[in-house]
């Protein structure tokens, strides 16, 4: 006797369907699984013969073939357990086939007989809404479907409700609404307004900024307060996004509640940490922060390996991984802020403390990073120990993160349909800027003295761009150039 | 290599004789280019580190005085070092590097035209045998070098500590003069600078105060000539005022001048490519050495 049950494997951040196919025939006992599953697929075989027989039912004393269609598709993960299980009960007739027609089945089996939410849950609701199909699964397929909309879902949270014969298909229901912990908030900080306002042009326009600057002088403290002034995310940028962190397994909440990604790895992450990799292949953290923050601290910390592989995601906005078994493709539009010292002492330029560094040193230092990666870094910026005695007097006039959010709320408003500052290029990037006569001749000026590359030029036009969003300006004019080549100017490091 | 090689000993007739009256003068001395050039002279020393400031008075006081005839000795080290070899160079008068490695080892690397041009042209000497690498201590024993060989040591720019202290310390046992160029006294890059003055040393803050200072110890000079430089104009801009005086953050421009920081942004941006100023490594904003 034969049954067949859909289900999908989640490869990049899609879930591509995979048919599971059982055939249950007289002969020695026996349980094998064939078509390519890793080991966590093997292993579903305990899991389902103790969840079937906890659930009441009966795991037939015969043998069972399992094929997981397309064959030479790699397959991973325990998403297949209920699938597997199914497929067995409507193949020794256990349970009727209405039950599964028409729907794709995920979820991982409890010994107990209870149903886990696997992860990629997301992306198993969007490929059963392509499709059409119910999606068959356990309570967490709810959420899923809300977000996804267009799907309706059968709940199996345990095995024993099969035994019932029937499942009714319910409605999705939105979860609850996420309660984000709080960001800590820019009123806090006394002085570095230039860095402010740096920062409030990279949240407006998702711009990389660089932040230099000795020990304690207020880098990741300003950093960690950009995730305070971005603007929610769109539907189409809460979709990819939550994709994203659904196939790695990360909590998805924020995401969905509009809250921009705000990730910050450690320097002693891999390349394949950083940028996706692994067997099977899952995304890294450019990814995970896609359509938010990318916060690298201590950057010449980082591999020099790790560092040069962000160079493609910074210019294209995804990754792409080919592996033996096929090529994967996240996205990777993220903005990066990162932080480093000017030396490795920390100390160079300090007002307080003297730099015990030789030159050599401060440029094998500043050396890892590299020219490449730095030329797509639009804004760097020293930041500075503020004065105590400043900071005891500037109290209370400091703008909080909500005025700062609004300004971006509303450059972006501004911006409108405009494709996001990012990517535009070339006769786009020109037309979007329409510059004036003053704004060309500046510009062209700054090219030629200072030297800068086509690709400079582009950022300088690009953060001018979100300068003149920030000033509701139709037309880029020769103080935002001015003001964007600063950002871009002069040797920090 | 075409440059010509020689070493001079203690006793030879050659041996300069400012060196041979110091104390702990060097038994041998390796050089590479002219030994005629080793007279006395002055030196010329400041940081390595150094500000436009440091730069331009180590550019202005060691081209004044080459001009004039006076061969300048410094350490041929980048940053101010360099400065003043460049500015002898130009001058068309004689410059001599002493160098704490072999003189005929190029170190530091960025200086490695420099070294060659002084080389062929004027003199590069060393107590170091030929081919002795680069190592930290021997730095410290040829100021003694720097100091034997010059009438007078001009510091132009030096922060605390700072190794042209060393210098200082050697001229001041060899009986030389030591003088030294005022700067900020806000500016941590001046405070050792400031320092010397404070102890004694005869401040120099324009080319007739240095001529008094070189003929006091028995330099002879021609007649001052006229000083093309204008004093800075009155009515200049408040942000190149103020950085004028002390090199500044964008963020203490716009305190002290009770300005927007945008409109100061943009308006450094604007003096940057006009050349009137520019950035230092640490993120202040300094004049630049043409203004």
């Amino acid at each position: 006797m034969q049954a067949t049950v859909m289900t999908a494997t989640v490869r990049g951040v899609e879930a591509l369907p995979v048919e599971v196919q059982a055939d249950v025939t007289s002969g020695l006992p026996m349980f094998a699984i064939v078509g390519l599953g890793d080991t966590a697929v093997q292993e579903a075989r305990e899991r389902v013969r103790s969840a079937v027989r906890a659930a009441g039912l009966v795991f037939p004393n015969a043998r069972v073939v399992i094929n997981l269609a397309p064959a030479p598709l790699r397959k991973h993960g325990t998403g297949f357990d209920l699938p597997i299980a199914l497929a067995i009960l409507a193949a020794t007739r256990q349970i009727p086939s209405t039950l599964i027609d028409g729907s794709t089945a995920v979820g991982e089996l409890g010994l107990d007989g209870s149903v886990r939410p696997v992860p990629g849950m997301l992306a198993h609701a969007y490929a059963a809404a392509q499709a059409g199909f119910d999606l068959l699964g356990p309570s967490a397929a709810l959420a899923a479907a809300a977000v996804v909309g267009r799907v309706r879902c059968r709940i199996v949270d345990h095995m024993r409700v099969l035994t019932t014969g029937r499942l009714v298909s319910e409605q999705p229901r939105c979860h609850s609404t996420y309660e984000g912990l709080a960001t800590p908030d820019l009123g806090d900080v006394a002085g570095h307004h230039v860095a402010k306002r740096a920062l409030e042009i990279a949240a407006a326009g998702g711009h990389n900024l660089l932040l230099v600057g000795p020990p304690g002088s207020g880098k990741t403290m300003l950093a960690r307060r950009l995730g305070g002034i971005l603007s929610p995310l769109n539907d189409d940028e809460r979709m990819t996004t939550a994709l994203v962190h659904s196939v790695a397994g990360v909590d998805e909440r924020p995401t969905l509640a509009g809250i921009r990604p705000f990730r910050m790895p450690h320097h002693s992450t891999s390349t394949a940490g950083l940028i996706g990799g692994g067997s099977p292949p899952r995304p890294g953290e450019v990814s995970l922060a896609h359509n938010g923050v990318l916060f690298l601290d201590e950057l010449p910390g980082f591999g020099p390996a790790a560092l040069q592989a962000l160079r493609q995601p910074l210019e294209d906005g995804t990754v792409t991984l080919v592996r033996a078994e096929g090529r994967v493709c996240y996205p990777a539009a993220f903005t990066l802020i990162a932080a480093m010292n000017p030396c490795p002492c920390g100390y160079l330029g300090d007002a307080k403390r003297r730099c015990s560094c030789t030159l050599p040193t401060i440029e094998r230092y500043t050396g890892r990073i590299g020219g490449p990666l730095l030329d797509r870094i639009d804004m760097r910026l020293r930041v500075d120990c503020v004065d105590p005695a400043r900071i005891l007097t500037c109290t209370g006039e400091e703008e909080s993160s909500q005025v700062v959010a609004q300004r971006v709320t509303q450059a972006i408003a501004f911006a409108g349909d405009r494709p996001h500052t990012r990517t535009l290029a070339g006769t786009r990037l020109i037309s979007a800027c329409q510059p004036d006569k003053s704004a060309r001749t500046t510009l062209e000026t700054l090219a030629r003295t200072m030297g800068l590359s086509g690709r400079a030029v582009t950022r300088t036009l690009r953060v001018a761009r979100t300068i003149a969003d920030l000033c509701a300006d139709e037309h880029v004019t020769r103080d935002h150039i001015l003001e964007s080549a600063g950002y871009r100017l002069g040797e920090l490091m | 290599m075409s440059t010509k090689r020689w070493e001079i000993h203690l006793h030879d007739s050659d041996y300069p004789e400012l060196l041979r009256l110091s104390p702990d003068p060097p038994h041998t001395l390796y050089g590479c280019g002219d030994p005629s050039a080793l007279g006395p002279s002055l030196a010329v020393i400041g940081a390595r580190k150094a500000t436009p400031y440091g730069l331009t008075c180590a550019s202005r006081f060691a081209g004044w005085a080459a001009t004039n005839g006076i061969p300048i000795v410094s350490g041929g080290a980048i940053g101010c070092d360099m400065a003043a070899h460049e500015a002898a160079i130009d001058a068309g008068g004689t410059t001599i590097a002493v160098l704490g490695c072999g003189a005929d080892i190029d170190y530091p690397r960025r200086a490695a035209s420099l070294l060659d041009t002084l080389r062929s042209r004027h003199a590069v000497i060393s107590e170091m045998p030929w081919g002795a690498p680069p190592q930290r201590w021997a730095f410290s024993r040829r100021n003694r070098i720097i100091a034997g060989l010059s009438l007078a040591v001009l510091v132009v720019e030096a922060g605390l500590p700072s190794g042209t202290f060393g210098t200082a310390d050697h001229a001041l046992a060899a009986g030389r003069d030591v003088w030294a160029v005022p700067g900020s006294i806000l500016a941590p890059e001046c405070r050792g600078a400031n320092r010397l003055i404070r102890q004694g040393c005869a401040p120099v803050t324009c080319e007739a105060e240095l001529r008094d200072e070189l003929v006091s110890v028995g330099f002879t000079l021609g007649e001052l000539p006229a000083d093309g430089r204008e004093a800075p104009s009155e009515q200049a801009d408040p942000i190149l005022a103020a950085l004028r005086a002390d090199p500044m953050r964008p963020d203490d421009l716009a305190f002290h001048l009770k300005r927007d920081i945008i409109s100061i942004a943009c308006d450094l941006t604007r003096f940057e490519l006009r050349g009137s100023i520019v950035r230092l490594r640490d993120g202040r904003y300094s004049v630049s050495r043409q203004t």
